[in-house]
C-alpha cells in the first residue's frame, strides 16, 4: 500500500505491505539504523521512536497505521539541541557501554521530559521501565536524564 | 591514583546517536541470509533429513560440505558442527538453509522434515548419574560409562581427623539454576569472501577463537580466514563461544557458495538454542568444635554440562577452586563433577563457574553463623584467609588482603552490623552480606601454557600510535580504558590514540576477552610495549614494540595435579543487600545495595562504577527473577516476556566504593573486575531474605514462588 | 496478501467487520502473537481492520455516573482522563510499559480475553457492560457474558466492541494489587481488586472482590460477596472469609508461576483486603 508520513520533519512515502513492521521500514527500507531489534517482541524497547509526542515499540506498528503520523528515530533526534544536550548528559554520566540500548533510553529520555521537565528520579525510571539495559544497571542513565532535565534549560 | 578520574568514554557519542553499525546495521550488495535448520529431537540417530527442492538461489550446507574436520574447535573437537547421525539436544545445528529472501527461506525451514531413531533423553544431572530417563527407563550414557565430562578431586590437612573429633557435622544443598545472558544484540554474524580469504565480522568477544574454528572446520592456512570484530552489543560471555558455533557452519557456507551471508538470530531463537549458565548443585559436610568454628569442610560440586563438553571442564574448575570462597579452612576435599545431559551445550558467562561456588559457600556460611548465633559479616570476618594461609589448591595466598578494611568500610556506609541485629526479629526486614573473590586471568599456568598472549604497539611516521590487541570492547569501556594505560605512560593525551576493533589480519593474538583478564593481563602488556615504545621514541620512520606475556615470578602450577597458584591475583569484594518481604504474596522489595571492591587500582572511575552498577543489577536478576526452566528438553522461559530480566523499576540505585590496593603485575596496578562485579550479588540477596525470615533457602533464584513453598512446607 | 482498512466513520468499520475483518485496535497483542522471525512479515491472513481512526470509537464521555469508553481509546489516555476511577487506574498503570499503554486499546485487551488482561479485573468488579454492534444491531451485555473462556469471546464474526460502558461507583474503600513477574514491564501471575462500601451502622453495604490470572476468565463471585452483605465489618475473620473464595480460584502451572503460589496468595490478598480495610474503616 502507498504509505505517507513525516519522517524526521521531512515527507516521506513508500509503497509497502501495510502489515509491514514501521520497525522494518525505518532500519531496511529507509536505511535509518538507529532503531534497533532486541526482540521483536515489544518488551525490550530499543526500536523505540517517537509517534506523534508519544513513544512506542515500532515493532509492533504496522506501516498501515503510519499514515499522516509524525515519526521521530533516534537520526531526528540527535540534530536537535534537545537531542545533542542529551547525547551531552549521557556522555558526561557514564551511561554508554555498549550502546545497543542507548537510542531508545534517549527516545524514552525525549518523550519523558517534553510532558515533565523536572521529574524526579522515580518519574525518570517509571519513564525508562520500558527500556530494558543489561550493561548498566540504569543507575547511569537515570542520572543521565535527571543531569540532561538539571543542564537543559529552557530546551524542555 | 590520578589515572582513575573518569574521561568521558571514546565510543558514547556515537553510540548514543544511533551511529554506531552493529551488525545488523550494515549495508551490503547481494546480501543472502543464512538459518540454521535445528533438530526438534533431544536425541537420537538421524535417519533421514528431508529438504523440499530449493528454488534457484537457494542453497543447502551440511556435514558434507565440510573441507576440514567437522567440529566446533574449542578445548575438546567433541561438538559437530553440523549434526551426522547423532543427535544430542533439541535445537542441534543440522545443515544450514542459505538466500535471497528471508520469507522464502523461513518457508523453507519450516518444511524440512526429519526422521530420527529416538533415544530416551536424559535432562538432569539426577537422571545423568542414574542413567535413567524421568520415566524410569534405563538408557544408554550419553558420553563414556559414565556421561560425565569431569570428575576432579581436591584435598588439603587431613578431614578425616577433623570429622573424627567434630562437635557437630552439619549437611546443606545448595543449588541454582540456568541463566540466559540477555544481551541486548542478539548473535549476529556476517561472512563473505574476499581476495582468497573467508571473511567474518560480527558480535564477538574472541575474534581468534572464531578464526582458529573456522580454520579447523575449513582445514585451511591461517591467511585463509580474516576475522574483525564488529560493535558488539554485549556479550557477558555469551559471544565467548557461540560466535564459533555460529561461525565455524557460517564459514563452511561461504567457502562453498562464495557470497555474501548474514546470519541474525530472532531473540526466541537466541534464548532457546544458544548456551547457558551452568547450573549447579553444591553440597557440604561441615564439622564443627563445641564453639561452632569450623573443623573441616567436605564440599561436593556438581555442574550440568549439557550435550557437549564445550567450556566445562573449566567452568568446573574455576568452580572447585573457588569452593571455599574467600576463607581459609586448612581440612578440606572438593569434587567437582560436570554432567552431559540432552540440553543446550552450557557455557561461558560472566563468573564461569565462581557465582556457583561462591553463592553456595557464602550460603552455607550464612547457616553456620546462624547456628553460632552470629551475624554473618562478622563470623565470615573471622574465617578470612590471609596472606600466607594455605588454598584448597595447596598453594599459598599470595595475594595482599584488605578485606577487614573494606568490612569496615561496608559497614559504615550500610549500617549492616546495626541492622543485622536489629532485623534477626523482625518479620519482614532482613539484611545479608556477602564475601567473595574472583581469581584474574586464566586458571593456573592457562595464560602461559594456552594463550601466550602479545600485544603491539605502532608508531607511524606522523607519530600517532596505534593499539593491536585481539581483546574487543563489548560496553566494559576497552576502547577507553586501554587508550589510558598507553596514555599514562607515553604520556599522550589518550584521545590522540588509535584503537579501533581488532581485525586478525592486523592484530596479534592477545587471547579472548574472558577471564577478566583485558584489562590485568593484556593492558599489562600494552604498558610494557608502551615503557619500550618509549625508550625507542626517537627512532625515525614507523616503530612496533610488541610484548609477551611471561608468568609473574614466585607463581608455581600443575595442571596435572591441580596444585599450586590457580591464580596469579584476585579482586576481592563485600556486598551488602537490604530487604523487605511482602507477608502476603513473599514478594521482595530491594531497599538498598551497597558495595565495596578491591579491583587492584581502577583505571577509571565511571567505567568501573557501571560495570560495579550493571554485575549488581545482573547478579540480582540471577539471584531472585531470572528463573530458567526445561520442560520436556526445551527451555520453557524462552522469550523476553517470560525470561525476565531486571527493569529500571526492580532494584534501587547501588552505593558503591573502590579501594586501592595495587597489584605489582597489573597496568598502574589494576587486576581484573568484570566478574567480581557479579559474583557477590546473589548470596547478598539470598542472606537477605533468609535473615528477614529466620531460614535457610538455598536456592536461586529465589523467586516468591519458592519462598512461599518454603514457608508453607513448615506449617 | 493482507488486505488493510482504516475507516474513519464507524458505519464503515462496521461493513468492513461484517465481511469478516479482523478488528485491529493497538496491535500490542497481535503483532506479537503473530510475529514472524525477525525481519519478516507478522503473519496475517484474510482482512485487518484497524480501529484507531474510527472518531466513534475513540471518545470517552461521562453521562449520569457512566463512563462510556470508546473501543480504540488507548491505555494512556484513558491513565490521562480526570475520571477514570483510581482502580482502573492503579491497573491500567502497571500494564506493561510507557510504548505499550501509548499505543494498546481497552477494546483491543477486552478482545484478547487473556486470563491475565490486567484491565479486565477491575471492569469485571465495577461490573461493566460491553455494546457491540453489527451492521444490523446493537446489543449491550455484561462483560463477564462476552468473555466465555482463555481467548474466547460470545462475539459474533460480524460484530465490533463498541464501546465499554463502567459505572463510576463510589466505594468506601478499594485496593488493587498486581504481582508480576518483575516490577515494571512485566505479565501478570495474579492480579487482585477489592472494593467494600460501608454503612454508617458498620455492616457491608457492597463488597466486591475480582481475580485475575487464576481461572480461565476472571473470577468474580457474586454470591458469595452477598453472604456479606449486612454483616459488620469488624466480626469478619479475614481467613476464614477468605477461604470462602477457595474452590473460585483454580490457576495452573506455567512458565510465570504455579498454581499453588497462584491460589495461596490470591487467597492472602482477600484476607489482607479485609483486614486492611477493617484498620481503615
Amino acid at each position: 500500500m502507498k504509505i505517507k508520513f513525516t519522517l524526521n520533519g521531512k515527507e516521506t512515502g513508500g509503497d509497502w505491505p501495510a502489515e509491514k513492521r514501521l520497525l522494518d521500514v525505518i532500519r531496511e527500507d529507509l536505511g535509518l539504523t538507529g532503531a534497533k531489534e532486541g526482540c521483536g517482541e515489544g518488551e525490550c524497547g530499543a526500536c523505540s521512536v517517537l509517534m506523534d509526542g508519544k513513544i512506542v515499540n515500532s515493532c509492533l506498528v504496522p506501516l498501515g497505521q503510519t499514515e499522516g503520523a509524525r515519526i521521530v528515530t533516534p537520526e531526528g533526534l540527535k540534530e536537535s539541541p534537545r537531542g545533542r544536550a542529551l547525547l551531552d548528559a549521557f556522555a558526561q554520566a557514564g551511561a554508554v557501554q555498549c550502546g545497543f540500548c542507548t537510542p531508545g533510553m534517549m527516545m524514552a529520555a525525549e518523550a519523558l521530559l517534553s510532558r515533565n521537565p523536572k521529574p524526579d528520579e522515580q518519574t525518570v525510571r517509571e519513564a525508562i521501565s520500558g527500556n530494558l539495559c543489561r550493561c548498566t544497571g540504569y543507575d547511569k542513565i537515570v542520572l543521565a536524564i535527571l543531569l540532561a532535565a538539571e543542564k537543559g534549560g529552557g530546551l524542555w | 591514583m590520578k589515572i582513575s578520574q573518569s574521561i568521558t568514554r571514546f565510543d558514547a557519542r556515537e553510540k548514543g546517536t544511533g551511529e554506531t553499525r552493529y551488525v545488523a546495521d550494515l549495508e551490503v550488495d547481494g546480501l543472502n541470509y543464512g538459518r540454521f535448520y535445528r533438530s526438534p529431537y533431544p536425541r537420537g540417530i538421524i535417519r533421514e533429513v528431508k529438504v523440499p527442492p530449493l528454488p534457484e538461489g537457494y542453497h543447502m550446507v551440511d556435514h558434507r560440505d565440510v573441507p576440514g574436520e567437522n567440529c566446533i574447535a574449542m578445548i575438546n573437537k567433541d561438538w559437530p558442527a553440523f549434526a551426522v547421525d547423532e543427535v544430542r539436544y533439541i535445537g542441534q545445528i543440522i545443515l544450514l538453509l542459505v538466500g535471497p529472501d528471508r520469507e522464502v527461506l523461513d518457508s523453507l525451514i519450516n518444511r524440512i522434515e526429519m526422521a530420527l531413531e529416538e533415544v530416551p533423553a536424559l535432562y538432569t544431572m539426577e537422571e545423568a548419574e542414574a542413567g535413567r530417563s524421568a520415566e524410569g527407563v534405563k538408557v544408554p550414557p550419553i558420553l563414556g560409562d559414565t556421561n560425565l565430562y569431569a570428575d576432579y578431586h581436591l584435598s588439603i590437612g587431613d578431614t578425616a581427623s577433623a570429622f573424627a573429633r567434630a562437635a557437630r557435622v552439619v549437611e546443606q544443598t545448595c543449588q541454582t539454576g540456568f541463566q540466559e545472558h540477555i544481551y541486548m544484540e542478539t548473535q549476529g554474524l556476517l561472512g563473505w569472501w574476499e581476495e582468497g580469504q573467508v571473511a567474518i565480522t560480527g558480535s564477538m568477544q574472541c575474534p581468534y577463537y572464531v578464526k582458529h574454528a573456522a580454520q579447523v572446520a575449513l582445514g585451511c592456512a591461517e591467511e585463509a580466514v580474516r576475522i574483525t570484530q564488529a560493535p558488539t552489543g554485549g556479550g557477558f560471555g555469551g559471544k565467548e563461544d557461540y560466535p564459533e558455533i555460529m561461525g565455524a557452519p557460517l564459514a563452511v557456507a561461504v567457502n562453498k557458495l562464495k557470497i555474501p551471508i548474514r546470519m541474525v538470530f530472532d531473540r526466541v531463537e537466541d534464548i532457546s538454542f544458544t548456551s547457558k549458565r551452568h547450573p549447579a548443585k553444591i553440597s557440604f559436610r561441615t564439622a564443627l568444635d563445641e564453639t561452632g568454628e569450623i573443623l573441616a569442610m567436605e564440599v561436593d560440586t556438581q555442574l550440568n554440562g549439557g550435550a557437549y563438553e564445550s567450556y566445562s571442564c573449566i567452568v568446573l574448575q574455576r568452580a572447585i577452586f573457588h569452593a571455599l570462597g574467600v576463607y581459609c579452612i586448612p581440612h578440606a576435599t572438593v569434587r567437582g563433577r560436570a554432567w552431559a545431559t540432552n540440553t543446550v551445550p552450557s557455557g561461558a558467562f560472566r563468573g564461569f563457574g565462581a557465582p556457583q561456588a561462591l553463592y553456595a559457600i557464602e550460603t552455607h556460611m550464612n547457616e553456620l553463623a546462624r547456628l553460632k548465633g552470629e551475624i554473618p559479616g562478622d563470623f565470615k570476618k573471622r574465617c578470612l584467609i590471609k596472606t600466607g594461609d594455605p588454598t584448597i589448591t595447596r598453594g599459598f595466598m599470595k595475594d595482599k588482603i584488605i578485606m577487614p578494611a573494606m568490612y569496615d568500610r561496608i559497614d559504615q556506609i550500610s549500617g549492616y552490623r546495626r541492622k543485622a541485629e536489629a532485623y534477626k526479629n523482625h518479620p519482614t526486614l532482613g539484611i545479608g552480606i556477602s564475601f567473595f573473590n574472583h581469581g584474574c586471568g586464566f586458571t593456573g599456568d592457562g595464560e602461559q601454557r594456552l594463550i601466550k598472549a602479545r600485544a603491539k604497539l605502532r608508531r607511524d611516521e606522523k607519530g600517532r600510535v596505534e593499539i593491536l590487541t585481539a581483546n574487543v570492547e563489548m560496553g566494559q569501556g576497552l576502547l577507553t580504558t586501554f587508550r589510558k594505560i598507553v596514555a599514562e605512560v607515553l604520556e599522550i593525551p589518550p584521545e590522540t590514540i588509535i584503537h579501533a576493533n581488532p581485525d586478525t589480519n592486523r592484530v596479534p593474538n592477545s587471547g579472548p576477552t574472558a577471564a577478566s583478564r583485558s584489562v590485568m593481563i593484556v593492558g599489562y602488556l600494552l604498558q610494557e610495549a608502551a615503557k619500550e615504545l618509549k625508550a625507542r621514541w626517537a627512532e625515525p620512520g614507523a616503530i612496533e614494540a610488541e610484548s609477551h606475556y611471561t608468568m609473574p615470578p614466585g607463581l608455581t602450577w600443575n595442571q596435572e595435579t591441580m596444585e599450586g597458584d590457580c591464580y596469579p591475583s584476585y579482586g576481592w569484594g563485600i556486598n551488602v543487600v537490604e530487604v523487605e518481604v511482602d507477608p502476603e504474596t513473599c514478594e521482595v522489595e530491594t531497599r538498598g545495595i551497597w558495595a565495596v571492591y578491591d579491583v587492584g587500582v581502577a583505571i577509571d572511575n565511571a567505567i568501573m562504577e557501571g560495570q560495579i552498577e550493571g554485575g549488581m543489577i545482573q547478579g540480582l536478576g540471577y539471584g531472585s527473577l531470572e528463573k530458567m526452566e526445561v520442560k520436556d528438553g526445551k527451555f520453557h522461559q524462552n522469550t523476553m516476556a517470560d525470561y525476565t530480566i531486571p527493569t529500571s523499576l526492580d532494584f534501587p540505585t547501588t552505593v558503591s566504593e573502590t579501594m586501592d590496593n595495587p597489584f605489582e603485575y597489573g597496568p598502574s596496578g589494576a587486576k581484573g573486575a568484570g566478574e567480581l562485579v557479579f559474583d557477590g550479588a546473589a548470596p547478598a540477596f539470598s542472606g537477605a531474605v533468609e535473615n528477614a525470615l529466620g531460614r535457610a533457602m538455598p536456592r536461586i533464584p529465589l523467586t516468591p514462588e519458592i519462598i512461599l513453598e518454603v514457608l508453607e512446607n513448615e506449617n | 496478501m493482507v488486505e488493510t482498512y482504516r475507516p474513519e466513520s464507524l458505519l464503515e468499520a462496521l461493513e468492513i467487520r461484517s465481511r469478516g475483518a479482523l478488528p485491529f485496535g493497538g496491535g500490542t497483542d497481535l503483532m506479537v502473537a503473530r510475529r514472524g522471525y525477525t525481519g519478516s512479515l507478522p503473519r496475517f491472513d484474510g482482512t485487518l481492520l484497524f480501529t484507531d481512526r474510527v472518531a466513534e470509537l475513540r471518545r470517552v464521555t461521562v453521562a449520569e455516573d457512566v463512563m462510556e469508553i470508546g473501543a480504540a481509546v488507548t491505555m494512556t489516555e484513558l491513565l490521562d482522563h480526570p475520571e477514570t476511577p483510581a482502580l482502573l487506574r492503579e491497573a491500567l498503570a502497571l500494564i506493561a510499559a510507557p510504548g505499550i499503554r501509548n499505543r494498546a486499546t481497552l477494546g483491543g485487551n477486552i478482545g484478547n480475553a487473556s486470563p491475565a488482561g490486567d484491565s479486565l479485573v477491575p471492569l469485571y468488579l465495577y461490573d461493566t457492560q460491553v455494546e457491540l454492534r453489527s451492521l444490523t444491531g446493537t446489543r449491550t451485555l455484561p462483560l463477564k457474558e462476552l468473555i466465555s473462556g482463555v481467548r474466547r469471546l460470545t462475539l459474533g464474526k460480524d460484530e465490533l466492541i463498541t464501546r465499554i460502558l463502567l459505572p463510576l461507583t463510589d466505594f468506601s474503600f478499594t485496593r488493587y494489587r498486581k504481582v508480576g513477574t518483575r516490577r515494571a514491564n512485566a505479565l501478570s501471575k495474579l492480579s487482585f481488586a477489592g472494593a467494600l462500601t460501608l454503612g454508617d451502622d458498620g455492616t457491608i453495604k457492597d463488597l466486591r472482590i475480582a481475580l485475575g490470572a487464576v481461572a480461565p476468565t476472571v473470577v468474580r463471585q457474586e454470591d458469595t460477596e452477598q453472604t456479606f452483605l449486612g454483616i459488620p465489618l469488624k466480626t469478619v475473620n479475614p481467613d476464614e472469609a477468605a477461604r470462602k473464595w477457595a474452590d473460585a480460584v483454580t490457576p495452573i502451572d506455567d512458565q510465570r508461576s504455579t498454581a499453588a503460589y497462584r491460589k495461596q496468595v490470591a487467597l492472602n490478598l482477600i484476607a489482607g483486603f479485609i483486614r486492611k480495610a477493617q484498620e481503615e474503616l
